[in-house]
């Protein structure tokens, strides 16, 4: 069993500190790769979804459609969705790609929708009361007071993506599932110590990150109690 | 012929439905593993979570922890599962529960603490004790989102369970995994199509069931708009 | 005023992505001599003599890029011959059979490896690619089964296998049901029909795993394998020649060959051999050593 060291009779400890100083520019380039495919990924699932999210939150009739499409690509297993693309789009970051950004989209749009509705009426009330127009009422009325619930659904989607990108070490890419991979090919469990410590490292650390800029841009936020 | 036409050859040949590498034999182990550590991971984080979630104790920790389980890759857990256990089904099973836990533990938790406090306090008022308000009042308030991390742990497991072809398991994702490995795209494609159906089917009917289990006053009510945006936004404020 | 905020973010994060997509995407400094892509297979032996070519070529002054585990045979010969990658070191009767398969011809694989690789010319000149000279160094398809299993059974070679291979499972990577040297060739030259197959991998640890636990009764491994001696594995002889002479031989593209390129690649494949190819993979696999570093030694250690 790989438990006891399937390929060979050395045990294979969980850590090795000599392989990790040995590669830690391994280590750092799998980081930053994993780093560059999130990033990309979540900011270009908000600049997709923010239009269809505020479409979903005009037309009511668009809504069903636009989150039951989200929801398919969500339900989508990845290395299946990866599977779909592959054959169109080859082993290439774009492929990865399109697949991690379809995951953030339902988040993404869903949070965007419910946002924007928890704008209470009577403040839009009072925004068009003062004159506001349709346009300066979303800029400085609606969007904003939605931001905390938008910024919520990154912060879910930069954790759900993190998590993600591993698969893509299936596929060519991997960021630290390259390293977790490796682990795998040669029963050797430090890189796969590695690259999941760093993996829910970097989620966490997005997480609070994420969290801080919510409280930094909306600072009217922190005196309402979160619901 | 064309792509798609190869990949509906595949779907036709007949020795595809056959024998325990056929899309039948497949799809039996899929669900059997995904409905299993599905139990398993129910039993595990349900009761816990909701008594705590009833006492108002240890939310903070219960939810930390779901917050970096949830952070934890699937395929890392799975990997993880293989070099403490071995290859086969119990790596697999043992990581798929690990990976149900989670949604569940947050879930239940917020959604009986999301219960209105002045409900709570009516039914107290009307004379009921402890259990009493647990089981008849915070409970079916709670059982949408109860089950709407139900279905994010199902919909999670059987994701990952495609991925355990990986680690010599069987399932689904064995026609992805072969597929890739031979640059056969047609089966991968067609493995790839057949995981995405069963996904929506679990998605689907588990969302029906979460609509039924949803008391029939709450269903129109204003405040309890989607259980599921309502927790992912507390789950980020947590 | 605090609405700013929000904007000044949106924007940052847009600037933020497309400076990572901007860093990622630079390319390294102008070289006099080619840039050479070396692609390797999904396991460390593949992945040592690809570091060991390009090593050697680097030192040349050629700038290197490697694929590092780009995947299987599926994946890595068609991407040679697409240019996506420009060398790799292949086994010459294993490729001659893949590539005669590709192009829908009999199987012309044989015991002599100077001939398959003169064929394996005939074959891909046209495609751009050419095979260098092969290596003395040998890796083939083996068949190993636990020693409990050879001693309970008797077992010493593969014909030995046609009373009990009908109740056996055969574990091997998802290529074998389709490889001529695999499970195909188990058919037909010696007749063994198992009774089921599992997908696992190209005698990586999920073969030895499933070997040791039992789950498969017989698995392919490679001859070179570091693991088969650590793990008390038996292989079983190859007493019908199934397997054909898979020496390593360099398969390149001839655009990026030249006669400095092909001579250095040339005089390493002279020094492998198959003794230090299987230590090498034992240090790799068993003692966890890096593929890359154990090339780097080997090239030093030789003069390259």
């Amino acid at each position: 069993m790989l438990a006891t060291g399937a390929v060979g009779a050395v045990v294979d400890p969980w850590i090795r500190w000599d392989w990790i100083t040995r590669h830690l520019d391994v280590i750092a380039a799998a980081l930053g790769q994993h780093i560059e495919l999130t990033v990309i990924a979540v900011v270009l699932g908000v600049v997709i979804a923010l239009p269809l999210g505020l479409l979903g939150w005009r037309r009511r009739w668009l809504r069903g459609p636009i989150f039951s499409l989200t929801g398919i690509l969500y339900t989508i297993p990845s290395l299946a969705l990866f599977s779909l693309l592959i054959p169109f789009t080859g082993l290439s970051v774009l492929t990865s790609e399109i697949g991690l950004v379809s995951y953030t989209l339902l988040i993404l749009i869903r949070n965007i929708v419910t946002g924007l509705e928890a704008v209470p009426d009577d403040v839009r009330e009072a925004a068009r009361g003062m004159g506001y127009r349709p346009f300066r009422q979303f800029t400085q009325v609606d969007f904003p007071l939605a931001v905390p619930a938008i910024i919520a659904g990154v912060r879910i989607a930069t954790v759900t993506t993190i998590g993600l990108v591993t698969v893509t070490a299936l596929i060519g890419e991997g960021g630290l599932g390259s390293l977790i991979y490796d682990g795998l090919l040669r029963d050797f469990k430090t890189p796969l110590v590695v690259g999941t410590v760093l993996s829910v490292a970097l989620a966490v650390v997005a997480d609070l990150s994420l969290s801080g800029l919510q409280r930094w841009i909306t600072p009217w936020a922190r005196t309402r109690t979160a619901t | 012929m064309n792509f798609f036409g190869q990949v509906v050859q595949w779907f036709l040949t007949a020795s595809h439905w056959q024998g325990d590498g056929g899309i039948p034999h497949r799809t039996f182990e899929h669900v059997i593993m995904s409905g299993g550590s599905l139990l398993a991971a129910a039993v595990l984080a349900l009761p816990a979570s909701i008594v705590l979630g009833h006492f108002g104790k240890g939310g903070a920790l219960a939810i930390n922890i779901s917050n970096v389980g949830r952070a934890i890759p699937s395929f890392a857990l799975l990997v993880i599962a293989v070099e403490l256990v071995g290859i086969g089904w119990v790596p697999a099973f043992v990581a798929l529960v690990a990976l149900g836990v989670p949604p569940m533990v947050t879930n239940s938790y917020l959604g009986i603490r999301e219960v209105d406090p002045d409900v709570r306090e009516a039914a107290r008022g009307m004379g009921m004790r402890g259990r009493a308000v647990l089981w008849q009042v915070e409970l079916p308030i709670a059982l949408p989102f109860i089950m709407s991390g139900i279905r994010t742990s199902a919909v999670n497991i059987v994701a990952t369970a495609t991925l355990a072809a990986l680690v010599a398991w069987g399932g689904l994702g064995r026609f992805i995994v072969d597929g890739f490995g031979l640059q056969d795209y047609p089966q991968m494609f067609g493995g790839a199509i057949l995981v995405g159906v069963l996904s929506l089917i679990v998605e689907f009917s588990l969302a029906g069931v979460q609509r039924l289990v949803t008391p029939a006053g709450l269903r129109r009510s204003k405040t309890i708009r989607d259980p599921d945006s309502k927790v992912a936004t507390n789950l980020a404020a947590a | 005023m605090r609405l700013k905020r929000i904007y000044v973010l949106g924007a940052s994060m847009v600037a933020l992505a497309l400076i990572t997509t901007a860093c990622g995407s630079t390319g390294g400094p102008a070289s006099a001599k080619a840039t050479i892509t070396i692609a390797s297979f999904n396991f460390s032996e593949s992945i040592i003599l690809a570091h060991i070519y390009g090593d050697a070529l680097h030192n040349k002054g050629y700038t290197i890029n490697y694929k590092d585990k780009l995947g299987n045979r599926e994946i890595v010969e068609p991407s040679l011959e697409n240019g996506i990658i420009d060398l790799y070191a292949g086994y010459a009767a294993t490729d001659l059979a893949f590539v005669d398969k590709r192009q829908g011809v009999a199987i012309e694989s044989g015991s002599d490896a100077q001939a398959n690789v003169q064929k394996l010319n005939a074959r891909l000149g046209s495609k751009g690619v050419k095979a260098l000279d092969p290596s003395p160094a040998i890796d083939q398809n083996a068949f190993a089964v636990t020693k409990a299993e050879a001693d309970a059974n008797n077992l010493t070679k593969l014909s030995d296998l046609s009373s009990v291979a009908s109740k056996w499972t055969l574990g091997g990577p998802p290529e074998c049901p389709q490889r001529p040297f695999c499970q195909p060739g188990l058919e037909q030259t010696y007749g063994l029909h198992f009774k089921a197959f599992k997908s696992l991998d190209a005698g990586g640890p999920l073969t030895y795993a499933a070997l040791k636990g039992g789950d498969i009764n017989i698995g392919l491994v490679f001859s070179s394998d570091g693991g088969i001696v650590a793990n008390n594995f038996v292989v079983l002889q190859d007493d019908k020649h199934l397997e054909a002479a898979d020496n390593i031989v360099p398969l390149i593209r001839t655009d990026k060959s030249n006669s400095e390129v092909d001579a250095l690649l040339n005089s390493i494949d002279a020094k492998l051999n198959t003794t230090d190819l299987t230590a090498l993979n034992k240090s790799a696999d068993v003692d966890k050593q890096d593929p890359t570093d154990l090339a780097a030694t080997w090239v030093k250690n030789h003069g390259f």
